[in-house]
């Protein structure tokens, strides 16, 4: 945790000593997300408070309110939807009092955020180190030239294999998993704090998957940055995070440190979503993850 | 598992720059030698389809210089001498080659050099044609993009409402209307004829405005409609959000990834826009007395004059292919996605 920078991304965890809390960078009290028209209420009552360096996930089927949670956080609820209650500070801002020039401000530099099926999060007619470029140049100012260097080394930060082919390549024509590292060296060009990471490695394989998430546990310690880890997968999030929400129906049923969530569930629901994914590996994943 | 890449040595990188710049070019060139592929044989063809033309016809110059009662022999005379009794594909072969070299012959009517006739037509038609396709361009692409960043509201569906209303215009009645309250009431611009820009700019637009006008409301609502429905559905896309995820502003969202995949329909109609905007010239050629291409093509057939109208039939094939060509290579530039979809 104490690792020096190698300067890819500006350390921004403050040098205090490990038990000392910082103050966190996202945090979300009692947040309930609703219908605009109408009377239902999908999320209700999400609380948690994120620092520099940390990393939380969110557990739950699909369709238990996880990404419109995420979206809430980044501004970006579909039409129709918004935030009836609670609230969400980011880096000590109310977002509730953020126009649009002061959302644009903040994401990327401070919150970001990738997805699931990251080819369609890319656009198909450009390249994609042109697009990373694109973000160091419209956040940082860099020059073409520069960006373009920059651009790689981002390429290279998450562990892409020859990243000066991969940067001029279409997205068409790079696989699942290298698209889904592109998607986070665009994600973390501009030095954020916060990365959203909702469903990110859901439609890897197994490998594949577990290649990325240590690269996120890697960037987590190195730079300081934030998590927010979503997956319908609990082993995902007991490779990853400190903390668990689990959720269900847009309620959360049971929360804390993620070794006790996991391994000693209370609640029923907990106890499904860990025995059905018990197959896919949770046991290896348990493992490792508690190693680092 | 991998691990971080070894540094890469200078002269391979910028092997792969040069190799990216080739890439460009090649993916251009690529579309060049598949239009050519395509555009050769099809010349061929319509070329000689248009040949033809005459022998389906069964009409000759005789009949034109001699009036209905000549004898077999002067016809035989007057068809030796235009050399229509050598073998047909000794014919095809000597007047494709003349076209190859810009001469599409002589006029059976006036025995006039076709080219020059045609070339006076077509720089009218084509002065209009592309004056219209200008306002079309622009007009409709203000019109589209307002709408789609507007989509559902009032704004939205009073330019949708407007560009219906145009789009069911005929030119005829707007060319008339134009002339009635423009040239005759308000006398801002001339009535009719047209004036070379050789002569004058001023003139020369003020003579082709209204026609041009009355032509460009059918490319205002082709290309608002278009480029509208190509926006809102490029907005809906993912990478839209991932671009505003990473605080991207909406001018270089839109400029830089909306526009760019959002354009691709709009590029493919404006590529048989042009032509067909030469060809519905001569309703407006009419009404403003214009001497035009369409015009011309339209007096050859009456007259009977095959080598006119064959070279009308040949001037429109090269337009057509070469508007098709120019477009195709600027949609390769544009979104070399929509390229390799196909
Ligand atoms: N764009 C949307 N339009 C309508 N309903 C939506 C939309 N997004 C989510 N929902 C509804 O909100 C609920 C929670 O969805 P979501 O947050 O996407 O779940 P999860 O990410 O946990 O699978 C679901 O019941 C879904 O039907
Ligand atoms: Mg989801």
């Amino acid at each position: 945790m104490t690792t020096v920078s190698e300067g890819l991304l500006p350390r921004r965890a403050p040098g205090a000593a490990p038990d000392a809390p910082a103050p966190p960078v996202l945090s979300l009290r009692d947040v309930r997300i609703g219908d605009r028209a109408g009377d239902r209420e999908i999320v209700r009552g999400v609380s948690f408070e994120l620092a520099p360096g940390r990393a939380v996930g969110i557990v739950g089927e699909s369709g238990s309110g996880k990404t419109l949670t995420c979206r809430a956080a980044l501004g970006i609820l579909p039409a129709h939807f918004e935030v009836t209650g609670g609230s969400i500070e980011i880096d000590g801002t109310d977002i509730a009092t953020l126009n649009p020039a002061r959302w644009r401000a903040l994401r990327g530099t401070t919150i970001s955020a990738v997805f699931q099926d990251p080819a369609s999060y890319l656009n198909p007619s450009i390249r994609v180190g042109a697009q990373i470029a694109e973000a160091v140049r419209a956040k940082k100012g860099l020059r073409r030239r520069e960006a373009h260097r920059r651009a790689v080394e981002l390429l290279r930060t998450v562990r892409l294999r020859d990243p000066e082919l991969v940067h001029g390549s279409y997205p068409h024509e790079l696989s699942g998993g290298m698209l889904q590292r592109v998607l986070i060296a665009a994600a973390i060009a501009a030095g954020p704090r916060i990365l959203v990471a909702d469903e990110a490695t859901t439609a890897l394989d197994v490998t594949v998957q577990a290649e990325i998430l240590d690269m996120l546990a890697e960037l987590r310690e190195r730079t300081g940055l934030a998590l927010v880890v979503v997956s319908h997968d609990p082993a995902v999030v007991a490779r990853l995070c400190d903390e668990v929400l689990v959720l269900r129906e847009g309620e959360v049923v049971e929360q804390g440190p993620t070794h006790a969530v996991l391994h000693d569930p209370r609640h029923e629901y907990t106890r499904l979503l860990i025995a059905e994914h018990e197959q896919y590996g949770l046991d290896r994943f348990r493992t490792t993850g508690e190693d680092t | 598992m991998t691990t971080t890449a070894a540094p890469v040595a200078l002269t391979p990188r910028r092997g792969l720059a040069a190799a990216r710049a080739r890439h460009t070019a090649g993916r251009v060139l690529a579309a060049l030698v598949r239009s050519v592929a395509i555009i050769v044989p099809v010349f061929l063809v319509a070329t000689f389809v248009t040949f033809a033309l005459r022998a389906l016809s069964g009409l000759s110059p005789a009949r034109i210089q001699l009036g209905e009662e000549a004898t077999p022999e002067a016809i035989a005379r007057v068809e030796a001498q235009w050399g229509l009794d050598r073998p047909f594909l000794v014919q095809y072969g000597d007047w494709l080659d003349g076209i190859l070299h810009g001469q599409l012959g002589t006029s059976w009517a006036n025995g006039a050099d076709i080219s020059t006739l045609i070339g006076l037509g077509l720089g009218v038609s084509l002065s209009v044609a592309t004056l219209a396709l200008l306002i079309g361009v622009v007009v409709g692409f203000m019109l589209g993009t307002v709408a789609a960043l507007r989509s559902t509201t009032w704004i939205d569906r009073a330019i949708t409402g407007f560009v219906t209303v145009i789009s069911v215009m005929p030119a005829f009645v707007v060319g008339i209307v134009l002339v009635v309250v423009f040239a005759v009431g308000l006398h801002w611009f001339p009535s009719g004829g047209y004036v070379p820009a050789e002569q004058g700019v001023g003139p020369w637009l003020a003579h082709i405005t209204l026609p041009a006008v009355a032509l460009s409301f059918d490319v205002i609502a082709d290309v608002a409609r278009q480029l509208r429905a190509g926006l809102v559905a490029a907005y809906r896309e993912n990478y839209v959000t991932g671009a505003v995820v990473r605080g991207l502003s909406p001018r270089r969202i839109f400029f830089g990834h909306v526009l760019r995949n959002g354009l691709g329909p709009t590029l493919a109609t404006l590529g048989l826009k042009f032509p067909a905007l030469v060809g519905a010239s001569v309703v407006t050629e009419w009404i403003f007395g214009l001497q035009g291409f369409g015009r011309f093509a339209n007096d050859a057939a009456q007259a009977g004059d095959v080598p006119a109208v064959q070279g009308v039939l040949v001037v429109s094939i090269v337009l057509v292919v070469s508007f098709n060509l120019i477009v195709n290579l600027v949609l390769a530039r544009v979104t070399p996605a929509a390229q390799r979809g196909v």
